[in-house]
């Protein structure tokens, strides 16, 4: 039969140069870098300030207030505020830099200085650590966290938050359930079983979109000694430490006490779950409590001993880093200099979720008027690591690893439940082998 | 990576009929010297090079490095593309992009050139219906993925929490590899029929509704008067449709990437996915661009086989 129709005016050649310019600039262009250039630093003059949203729904405005109430001296410019989501932020950092229209000061992912660093994008922040040190704000960072920051070549950022994984309860559910809080990984086993058993969430863990699930299952592995690298920083990730860690979660899935949507759920809806009091144990990072407005009836645990009886945790030291595209250097100091010494505001406020870098800050009244607060500064933090366990080095690797595919293709194989542990582990080794290569 | 072309590709089989042969150039337009027409299209040239030419030569030269969005690093030749061939998660994201593809073409077609003829009979409300049934495709991606989540995403879900009431277990879909690609594959055809059935509308249009009187007539029954009268009129906007399809499906990112993120431990990792995680969370630029070149030829090749389809169509 014959075709009715009228042939198409599109010629093959134009039909392909069609196909190319739709399939190439939809994949390549969104993959591609603008390219080096020299334009000049963004902001028009101002020291431009990018954030993440580090606390409750009140923190933008309170972040955004501290950064406005900046004053710059004689010769230096201002300040601007943006704040940049989460989601996708690797790339929005990576786009903008690549680019020359990035930040000249930011906060971001806990790694992230270290692998702009990396790529000579960070300016050092060695001047204003001295400066630090002549008045006396050095002596008021909590220990260790100076030393994170600390490479071969400089001072990558300054801290100014610690996100500490702790074991969170629900009081109202371990009351119902005639349970104590758990002090082992057994106590949560019987606990977890006890809540399932009443139709709760025994032990909450997301292995979806965000970090929560992964940070989870390398809180466990450092609790019980283990981690991603041996103590000279080589990746140490298939031995019997991380494998209990494993085998324990596994244990968790098999018996029924996670949720059996773990696999694929977002952080946020297991923030939904906790609200809705479904929850009776999980890790999360400080000031839970308040993100789901239950301050008297979530609480924290004391560490956990692991089937070894050892303890500890992770933790990420948080840092405001400074970028060399800035109209100005010595303003970017100036301004990061200002935002550290007046932070206290954010945790006066009630605003944040994690920890506060600086001693005093953990002394005021309202840090201290969520007890749980002060029970993470002085149970957990100090004998938390960070990804680098069991090495103290951190490096620009770890960007990749932290929030990269390889761990969490990991913890969703974990929260599977059917895979032995040693070939999880092995499987993890080789994909973190490969993104770092 | 953009999916506006969607809503503006649509009106390939409307364009003014030529009749003449695919393969023949135009001839010069009488009265225009070529340094006339040069210079008048000389704006769109240079636009056109600076928003398209120049990114895809820079991500060429990425390919060609080891370096970052940052710093261009070294070169190291075709180094990248090896190592991508080589890394079984390329072939198991191009098996699931293969999939995809399929199933969003033919799903979608199918449900759409259903719809187009259900539309053609006489039924009531007809205007309000193409309006229902036009809603996944125009609202906005975010917004279905979102939807989609909040059914089926959690154990408390409503779809699971039916599941769950009428005996079969716990089916948390996107928690489960191949429950994870049906899920997507059926999000794809649902964001993407009323695309189909507007095209096979419109085809359906031009059809002469006297031959299917003269085919009555001669005894051909429905879905004879269809597989040989309908099929065969349609082909040719078929195909392109279907070739369009094609390239929406191999290029989509926000779909899969909204409901899944890839997983569960990538299982749902398309090719454009795959080579997003490797740029933005991998921080691997070189390896990323060239899935996204590797992405491209298989796509190129696909559309010369469908248009070569479409030329065989157009001569018989």
């Amino acid at each position: 039969m014959k075709n009715i129709l009228p042939p198409t005016a599109m010629s093959r050649r134009g039909f392909l140069a069609l196909t190319g310019a739709v399939s190439l600039t939809a994949s390549i262009s969104a993959c591609a870098a603008g390219g080096a250039g020299n334009a000049s630093a963004g902001g028009g003059g101002t020291i431009k300030f990018w954030d993440m949203p580090w606390g409750n729904q009140d923190y933008l405005g309170a972040a955004q207030g501290l950064t406005q109430a900046y004053k710059p001296g004689d010769g230096l410019p201002g300040a601007s505020y943006q704040q940049v989501n989460w989601d996708g932020f690797n790339q929005t950092f990576s786009s903008a830099i690549a680019s020359n229209t990035g930040p000249a000061v930011s906060t971001g992912g806990g790694f992230q200085a270290f692998q702009f660093a990396k790529q000579g994008a960070i300016a050092y922040a060695d001047n204003l650590i001295d400066s630090f040190k002549k008045d006396g704000t050095y002596d008021d960072f909590l220990p260790h966290t100076l030393d994170a920051m600390k490479t071969s070549d400089g001072y990558v950022g300054i801290p100014w938050n610690l996100d500490v994984q702790v074991l969170w309860y629900r009081k109202s559910i371990l009351d119902q359930i005639g349970a104590t809080p758990p002090q082992s990984w057994d106590d949560v086993l019987d606990v977890a079983k006890k809540a399932s058993a009443k139709g709760y969430v025994g032990f909450g863990i997301s292995g979806g979109s965000g970090n929560y699930g992964p940070m989870a299952v390398l809180s466990l592995m450092i609790n019980n000694g283990g981690g991603l690298f041996n103590s000279n920083g080589d990746l140490d990730i298939v031995n019997d430490r991380n494998a209990e860690a494993v085998d324990f979660l596994t244990e968790l899935v098999k018996q029924g006490l996670v949720d059996p949507g773990s696999v694929s759920m977002k952080d946020d809806d297991l923030t939904t779950l906790w609200t809705n009091k479904k929850v009776a144990l999980g890790f999360q990072s400080p000031a839970f409590n308040n993100v789901v407005g239950d301050e008297k009836d979530v609480l924290v645990t004391d560490p956990l001993k692991s089937h070894r009886g050892e303890v500890g945790g992770l933790y990420y030291v948080n840092n405001i880093m400074m970028y060399k595209n800035t109209p100005s250097q010595a303003g970017s100091e100036a301004f990061t200099s200002y935002y550290i010494k007046n932070m206290k505001t954010l945790w006066q406020k009630g605003v944040m979720q994690g920890l506060p870098a600086l001693k005093s800050i953990t002394e005021i009244p309202e840090f201290k008027a969520n007890a749980q607060n002060t029970a993470v500064v002085e149970k957990w933090q100090p004998i938390c690591k960070t990804t680098a366990a069991q090495s103290s080095a951190l490096t620009a690797k770890l960007a990749t690893i932290d929030g990269g595919q390889a761990m969490t293709d990991f913890c969703q194989t974990v929260l599977a439940g059917k895979t032995p542990s040693k070939t999880i582990l092995t499987k993890l080794e080789s994909d973190i082998k490969a993104a770092i290569s | 990576m953009s999916t506006s072309v969607r809503r503006t590709e649509l009106p390939l089989t409307v364009r003014t009929p030529t009749h003449e042969p695919l393969n023949r150039r135009r001839r010069s337009t009488p009265g225009r010297a070529p340094a006339t027409k040069l210079f008048l299209i000389l704006p769109s040239v240079v636009i056109l090079i600076l928003t398209n030419a120049y990114p895809i030569a820079y991500a060429a030269f990425q390919a060609l490095h080891n370096g970052s969005l940052i710093s261009p690093g070294e070169f190291v030749g075709v180094d990248n593309f090896a190592k991508v061939l080589a890394d079984p998660a390329f072939w198991r994201a191009a098996g699931f992009t293969a999939v995809f593809a399929v199933a969003g073409v033919f799903g979608s077609w199918i449900i759409g050139i259903a719809i187009a003829l259900l539309l053609r009979t006489r039924i009531p409300a007809k205007g309000l219906l193409k309006t229902i049934l036009l809603l996944p495709w125009v609202v906005p991606i975010v917004v279905s993925a979102m939807s989609w989540n909040w059914l089926i995403g959690t154990s408390s879900s409503p779809v699971p929490t039916i599941f769950h009431a009428l005996g079969f277990g716990d089916a948390i879909f996107l928690s489960d590899p191949l429950g994870a690609q049906i899920t997507v594959c059926l999000f794809e055809i649902w964001v993407n029929f009323p695309f189909m059935m507007l095209m096979m509308s419109a085809a359906l249009s031009s059809v002469d509704e006297s031959i299917y009187e003269a085919a009555k007539i001669d005894g051909a029954g429905a879905w004879q008067q269809f597989r040989y009268m309908t099929l065969p009129i349609i082909a040719k906007p078929t195909y392109i449709s279907w070739v369009l399809m094609a390239i929406f499906c191999v290029n989509d990112f926000p779909t899969v990437y909204l409901l899944t993120h890839g997983g569960p431990v990538g299982a749902t990792n398309t090719l454009v996915v795959l080579a997003y995680k490797t740029v933005f969370q991998n921080f691997q630029t070189g390896p990323g661009v060239a899935i996204a070149f590797l992405m491209t030829l298989a796509l190129a090749i696909v559309a010369v086989l469908l248009f070569r389809q479409i030329r065989k169509s157009t001569s018989q």
